[in-house]
């Protein structure tokens, strides 16, 4: 036990249902097909006849097929962390961030929303905060929630993540806490050499991310006027958040909320890797990802040691082309990197690691790092 | 200006790569036998076991060379006119003229000098070609990645003795794939074909030649180490094993390995006893060979003996610190001489200057780290060497002279040898190192701290290592 470093090979190319195979596409329907039945039940009710999520969890007691869904998530991130960690667990790195990003899971985004509506308290989910769980900062939501839980949504996503991604990198959130990136570290670490590290997929990921967020901080803002001056203004407040389908507020939950954070996010994890979601769309990881531009964290990288052999670029669930900048000597901070730590991890000759200082924050303001590449 | 590159390697292209940054307009020509693509050799084996895909052990995209525009002829060179400046390929293609040429045709693997060291099932593990033998007869066929595109494009214009011709598998003629390989030289790539052969499942024999593992880089306790990692791993260690003899079936096939010490079964072979400059196809040309080595003479701006003939990576003989003549058989030298010999193409003065030895690895799992004289003989050497036996496992063995530290043999942990080499510079005494230690560290976070005992816990200094691989004494140049 050496506490680092990759223990024994992974035969990745050898498995067909990893390597893009027929197998793989039958994986990556069937994923489809359940989380379109999931999020369109009622619709999906009118083809099948019956609506299987909300008649399992109330066979099973749970009080909707939300919490159903909250339970297979967390079984589902648990196996994939017992796969993950028998594959990767000689580190202390992986077996630290797994059993934490685990442990938020079960406990914080399934056991306390759960528990929490039976002392009349509301469902409330502590691991997420805006711009990713978008309707925690629409008016009628804040205004519904009790104080203390209404400054925790505000303080924590305008304030606490921020800050920490300044201090830690945005790994505190991607692979520590968040379900989305713990789902993929666990379940979808099989499919992780899959993201696509073409200079074309990095340029989406820029437009793509980038657009999300503004979308959403424009969304957000026309809700708080609507808020305040919709009574007057029935028109604008019916385009802007009126109950119909394409109202701006519904499309946004229909397109972002449910097509790519579930439908896409991790039904083409057999595709295209398992962070589609993270790497192009979530809001909160564009965020966060700037501020991990500005901030402390980097990737150092050992001077001259490279041979250029490609596994840290091949197992980047993020797409970044890490060879490049070891081949170069050169230290670097990616957006777009969450700090799983695989690249380090991987290495075989001990070339990459994961660190923060405030002298790398420094380093970086003087070159205007942040403003090169996002 | 017609700049001609032999070699699509990692000194080839790192020399392509810079005379085009300065010189877009630049006729570059790269000749390889080879490969379209330049890849990293050092990851065929993550290859062989589908870690990667074949393309995901190409550092560029596909399309690089196409962007670049590098002209890529896929032949074997087999002949150099310095006089009309002419390059003779195989195959009956027209010679290719330059102005500027630069050898950068690498290493090929030291032929077996046993009877039977040709026998179907027998094999080296260095090209592209080597692979795709290893895999047929281990696995019956390449992984999901695929072989790279024209990988065979290049037998139109061969010589039946190239390197890169493939091998017949004997898994292929028997009808059943390979279950118990061996594996003849312990050196890296000897414990890398192990290692594949281990993750497919197999528990292969392993005929080193000496009395521990890679003599010329550890000394007994490390290599016990090693070995034993080898053995938990399945692996049929055979110290001390002189190779006499391949045996064959009657089908041709080999079937045994016999050394000095008894007989072995075995239906695939892989001969790892190291590399040779790839260079027989000189001979003749007015471009002078080193006679020991085979490697290309070249002075410390990588001229070769014959005008505007230039040579970098493994092919090029090069001065060591200690006087010597002979390859630098390493990635990150090649890549340090591509990139000095592109300056040279460019017509500017530039000297290769190689710093103080430093390498690295991994042994398996182990992870390795040297830097400066260890196993080299210094005068009045002594050695300081603590084995960690904690959560981390690890040995550290620092090497002296007259208390000042000349050498470090690092196993089990991750280190930044930039770091050692400055504390080489700057004669650092061994109680200070020691106090420092942790300011090399580049173990990943959240793994424990070395920590070295103190006082009279800490070890004392020993006698030298036993070092059968260099006869001493070498002056410390730093």
């Amino acid at each position: 036990m050496d506490e680092q470093g990759q223990n024994g090979l992974i035969p990745t190319y050898r498995e067909g249902w990893r390597a893009r195979s027929s197998i793989a596409v039958a994986i990556a329907a069937l994923l489809i097909a359940f989380y379109v039945v999931l999020y369109w039940e009622p619709h999906a009710k009118s083809v099948l006849g019956v609506a299987p999520f909300t008649e399992i969890a109330e066979a099973l007691g749970l009080r909707n097929r939300w919490y159903l869904y909250g339970f297979l998530y967390s079984v589902t991130m648990t196996g994939g962390a017992i796969y993950y960690l028998r594959r990767h667990g000689n580190s202390r790195y992986n077996r630290v961030r797994i059993a934490v990003n685990v442990g938020v899971q079960v406990i914080l985004a399934f056991l306390l929303p759960f528990v929490m509506p039976l002392f009349g308290a509301p469902e409330f989910y502590f691991s997420y905060f805006w711009p990713l769980q978008y309707s925690y900062f629409f008016p009628q939501t804040l205004a519904q929630l009790p104080l203390y839980l209404a400054l925790y949504t505000v303080v924590g996503s305008l304030v606490l993540a921020p800050i920490l991604a300044v201090v830690l990198g945005k790994r505190w959130y991607c692979s520590w806490v968040c379900g989305c990136g713990g789902l993929a570290n666990t379940f979808g670490d099989p499919w992780r050499h899959l993201t696509s590290k073409s200079t074309r997929s990095w340029r989406f990921e820029q437009v793509a991310v980038h657009s999300v967020l503004g979308i959403v901080v424009v969304l957000t803002f026309l809700l708080g006027l609507d808020a305040l001056i919709g009574a007057d203004h029935p028109r604008f407040s019916h385009i802007v958040a009126g109950p119909q389908a394409w109202s701006l507020k519904s499309l946004y939950g229909f397109v972002v909320g449910a097509v790519l954070a579930g439908v896409v996010g991790v039904g083409f994890y057999p595709l295209f890797g398992p962070r589609v979601w993270c790497r192009n769309f979530c809001p909160m990881a564009a965020v966060m990802g700037i501020m991990q531009k500005l901030g402390r964290f980097r990737i150092r990288v050992k001077p001259d040691m490279c041979i250029s052999c490609g596994n840290c670029s091949t197992y980047c669930e993020m797409g970044i082309d890490v060879r490049s900048y070891a081949q170069a000597n050169q230290s670097f901070t990616r957006a777009s990197c969450v700090g799983c730590g695989m690249c380090a991890h991987m290495c075989p000759r001990g070339v990459l690691k994961l660190e923060t200082s405030w002298r790398h924050a420094e380093d970086k303001r003087r070159q205007r790092l942040s403003v090169i590449d996002f | 200006m017609r700049v001609v590159i032999i070699g699509n390697g990692v000194a080839g292209m790192e020399a392509a790569l810079g005379v085009r940054a300065r010189q877009p307009d630049w006729d570059v020509t790269i000749v390889s036998e080879e490969s379209d693509h330049y890849f990293s050799r050092t990851a065929l084996m993550w290859v062989f076991c589908g870690q990667m895909s074949q393309q995901d052990i190409e550092p560029l995209e596909r399309d690089a060379y196409q962007r670049l525009g590098f002209r890529r002829v896929r032949a074997r060179a087999v002949g150099l006119d310095t006089d009309e400046k002419k390059v003779f390929l195989a195959g009956g293609l027209e010679p290719l003229a330059y102005d500027r040429l630069l050898i950068a045709s690498g290493s090929t693997p030291r032929p077996g000098p046993w009877p039977g060291s040709n026998l179907r099932g027998t094999g080296h593990f260095v090209t592209m070609q080597d692979l795709a033998w290893y895999e047929a007869e281990v696995h019956g066929g390449e992984s999901r990645g695929g072989r790279p595109p024209r990988h065979d494009a290049h037998l139109a214009a061969t010589t039946d003795d190239s390197p890169y011709r493939f091998r017949e598998a004997a898994a292929a003629k028997r009808g059943r794939l390979a279950e118990r390989p061996a594996i003849i030289g312990g050196g890296l790539i000897g414990i890398e074909a192990i290692e594949i052969a281990v993750a497919a499942g197999l528990r292969p024999h392993f005929f080193i030649r000496e009395d521990w593992f890679w003599p010329i880089a550890l000394e007994p306790r490390e290599a016990t180490w090693i070995g034993e990692r080898l053995v938990e791993h399945g692996v049929e260690v055979h110290l001390d094993h002189e190779v006499q003899e391949l045996e064959s079936d009657d089908a041709g096939n080999v079937q045994r390995v016999r050394t000095d010490r008894g007989a072995y079964d075995a239906d695939c072979v892989v001969i790892a006893i190291g590399v040779v400059p790839n260079t027989k196809w000189l001979e003749g040309s007015s471009i002078e060979l080193d006679e020991r080595t085979g490697g290309i003479v070249v002075d410390e701006g990588l001229n070769t003996s014959a005008k505007d003939v230039l040579a970098a990576g493994d092919c090029a003989a090069v001065r060591w610190f200690e006087g010597s003549l002979r390859p630098e058989q390493l990635w990150y030298t090649a890549r340090d001489q591509g990139r000095i010999a592109a300056r040279r193409l460019l017509g500017d003065e530039s000297r290769y200057e190689r710093g103080i030895w430093y390498n690295s690895a991994k042994l398996m799992d182990i992870e390795y780290t040297t830097v400066g004289l260890v196993n080299w003989s210094v005068e009045r050497e002594q050695s300081w060497f603590y084995e960690e036996k904690g959560r981390v496992r690890s040995t550290t063995r620092i090497v002296v002279q007259d208390d000042r530290v000349v050498g470090f043999n690092l196993l089990g942990r991750r280190w930044d040898h930039s770091v050692l080499i400055r504390w080489l510079e700057q004669r650092r005494g061994l109680d200070w190192v020691l106090d420092h230690l942790e300011e090399a560290r580049f173990d990943t976070e959240l793994v424990p701290r070395l920590r070295i005992p103190k006082g009279r816990a800490r070890p004392a200094l020993e006698g030298p290592a036993p070092n059968p691989a260099i006869a001493g004494p070498t002056k410390v140049p730093f």
